[in-house]
């Protein structure tokens, strides 16, 4: 999307998230390096408590109080760990957007979804009108496939299916025109069927925008269709990094050979769920 | 809208009803029998019988009750011939110990309780949530720490104790503020305020100790909410995460303690005005149960069960208008 295509989109060298624990500092994230290319996806996988989701928050430093993450993440080239808050904020929203798990707990009950997406253009184009953010938030909601988005505009996140609260989300990001996305774990709180919607929709959006996508997810299925690239994480650490038709056809890494085995599968003659330790991963 | 409205007033009616029963029963029937009482020390058994038979007190309790009910819409005539007295339309009883209707009594004092309840709840509004929202944003500072054991103060500290406290350390040490004494506000305003400082901030302390606490709670659990979080995650600079996506939330449950702390001090503060000899509802109430004055005593708790109530469905009227949650559908 930008600039010189030597640098990549993201580049995540050495990240370390920290806890203060009441028994010393606990790592949630070790060493944990990777780099995406402009347009490019990488999914992250593994069991929770893994450190995904930490990772995710500490691109844009919203690691929660008490966390805190060494290491070096650059955007296109520009280093993010040395900004101030004031112009980490300016990325945050604008170049960079986050789609969230649960979509109900996300989105803020008091205001309307259109009020929230108008909410986050504003928060990047400060000459944008009222009218304009509306209408701007109409026109994104429609690109989700939000029906009668003009009316819906107006409706509170309560008054949404779990689906449709997702497809706000997934608006609310694209509003901005972001050129990476990050979705951590984005359709785990949502139906089966409506999982797929919401991954179609998140492939679609890609192909129109051509934003880069980090996908955070424990469902190895789900990566398998939407990602390039896979990393698997395990206890804060990567264990193996591969593209992802690679991965699924020839796993290297023990744990993603039990990961791969915990799938259950229709034609599997076991008839007991595999978990991930009885797999053999140590 | 209109259904939900009319629903709730009918419950209001009914529950009203179930209070004049409840305080009906209480005051006329397990207390010491009111013909005694008015009939006072030269008392005959004859007058007593007398008295009994003017107010109705040989009738069976169902009549007594159902005129006691009708006098609050029509009014209601005591005793007949020479003796009678006229209660008009409120009639929430009569006094004889003062020769007064109790609604006459109530609204000549309510003012003064007024006067007291709304500057109090200006005061710990303000200082209560203004003190809860530094110890959320400032939590573990200094500042939190000790707005937390002031508020620790209000809430222990017994209200007459901190009432003589203040008024022994403001009127007669400091002698900042002249010594309590009745003046309207069209006289004196400055005198008039002087007068109604102390009771304002002796309430006020004790309920902002608790808005403070609750504030605080509620700002700090609302900022770790995932909605703050995709706030931050847009963009937005902090202080407008706070304005917008953490006050609102967080000061809801504030409006409605604040509707049924306010409605119930409307009904009087008794220490207060005791101690700051204030003559509202509050003291009125105090003096009619150190008289066993039955009839003002009851009119009272009828009066301060109405605004309880009828401060509730204000307080769900309001919550309506500020929560998308709880609003009916239109639809």
């Amino acid at each position: 999307m930008s600039g010189a295509t030597s640098e990549p989109l993201l580049r995540v060298e050495e990240l370390t998230v920290t806890f203060d624990g009441p028994r010393g500092d606990v790592d949630v994230v070790r060493e944990l390096s990777f780099a995406l290319e402009p347009g490019g996806s990488l999914g992250i996988v593994g069991e929770s408590g893994s450190g995904k989701s930490m990772t995710s928050l500490a691109v844009l430093g919203l690691l929660p109080a008490g966390a805190r993450r060494t290491g070096r993440i650059s955007l296109s080239g520009r280093e993010l760990t040395a900004l101030t808050e004031r112009q980490l904020r300016r990325v945050r929203g604008d170049r960079v957007a986050m789609v969230f798990q649960d979509p109900l707990s996300s989105l803020n009950p008091y205001y309307t979804v259109g009020a929230q997406i108008a909410e986050a253009y504003r928060a990047h184009r400060q000459r944008a009108t009222r009218r304009e953010a509306r209408r701007v938030a109409v026109e994104a909601m429609e690109r989700v496939h939000i029906d009668d988005a003009a009316r819906r505009v107006d409706h509170y996140p309560h008054q949404f299916s779990g689906g449709m609260r997702q497809r706000v989300m997934i608006a609310m990001a694209l509003c901005t025109e972001p050129d990476l996305l990050i979705a951590d774990e984005p359709t785990t709180a949502l139906d089966v069927t409506v999982q797929a919607q919401i991954l179609r929709l998140l492939t679609e959006v890609r192909a129109e925008t051509g934003a880069g996508l980090v996908l955070i997810t424990h469902d190895l299925a789900v990566v398998s269709e939407m990602t390039d690239e896979v990393l698997v994480m395990r206890q804060g650490e990567c264990v193996e990094r591969a593209t992802a038709e690679r991965l699924f056809s020839d796993p290297r890494h023990p744990y993603t050979r039990a990961l791969l085995d915990a799938v259950p599968r229709l034609d599997d003659e076991v008839g007991e769920l595999r978990s991930v330790d009885e797999g053999g991963a140590r | 809208m209109a259904r939900f409205l009319v629903s709730r007033l009918a419950g209001v009616v009914l529950i009203l009803l179930l209070v004049c029963l409840f305080t009906f029963g209480v005051f006329f029937v397990l207390s010491p029998d009111p013909a005694v009482q008015i009939c006072g020390k030269n008392c005959t058994p004859e007058l007593i019988e007398r008295i009994r038979d003017n107010l109705g007190l040989d009738e069976p309790l169902l009549t007594q009750f159902l005129t006691f009910v009708s006098g609050l819409f029509a009014g209601r005539t005591y005793g007949v011939g020479e003796s009678a007295t006229h209660c008009a339309a409120p009639c929430l009883g009569y006094s004889f110990q003062s020769s007064q209707p109790v609604w006459e009594m109530i609204t000549d004092r309510l003012p003064v309780s007024v006067t007291v309840a709304v500057g109090a709840a200006v005061l710990w509004l303000l200082v209560g949530v203004v003190g809860g929202l530094v110890g959320a944003l400032k939590r573990g500072t200094w500042w939190d720490r000790s707005a937390m054991v002031v508020a620790l103060a209000g809430i222990s500290i017994p209200n007459y104790v901190f009432a003589l406290l203040l008024q022994y350390v403001l009127v007669v040490e400091l002698e900042w503020l002249p010594f309590p004494q009745a003046v309207p506000f069209s006289e004196d305003p400055t005198r008039w305020f002087q007068n109604y400082l102390m009771p304002w901030i002796v309430l006020a302390f004790a309920y902002a100790s608790v808005y403070a606490r609750l504030t605080r709670a509620n700002v700090i659990d609302t900022l770790e909410e995932n909605y703050v979080r995709t706030a931050r995650a847009k963009g937005l600079p902090g202080r407008l995460v706070i304005r917008r996506h953490a006050l609102r939330p967080a000061l809801t449950p504030v409006v409605t303690i604040f509707g049924m702390d306010f409605a119930g001090l409307l009904g009087g503060a008794l220490i207060t005005e005791t101690v700051f000899g204030l003559n509202g509802v509050g003291k009125m109430t105090a003096d009619s149960i150190a008289r066993n004055d039955q009839p003002v005593i009851m009119g009272v708790t009828l009066l301060a069960a109405a605004f309880v109530v009828v401060g509730n469905v204000v307080v769900d009227l309001v919550y309506t208008a500020l929560d998308p949650r709880v609003r009916v559908r239109s639809a």
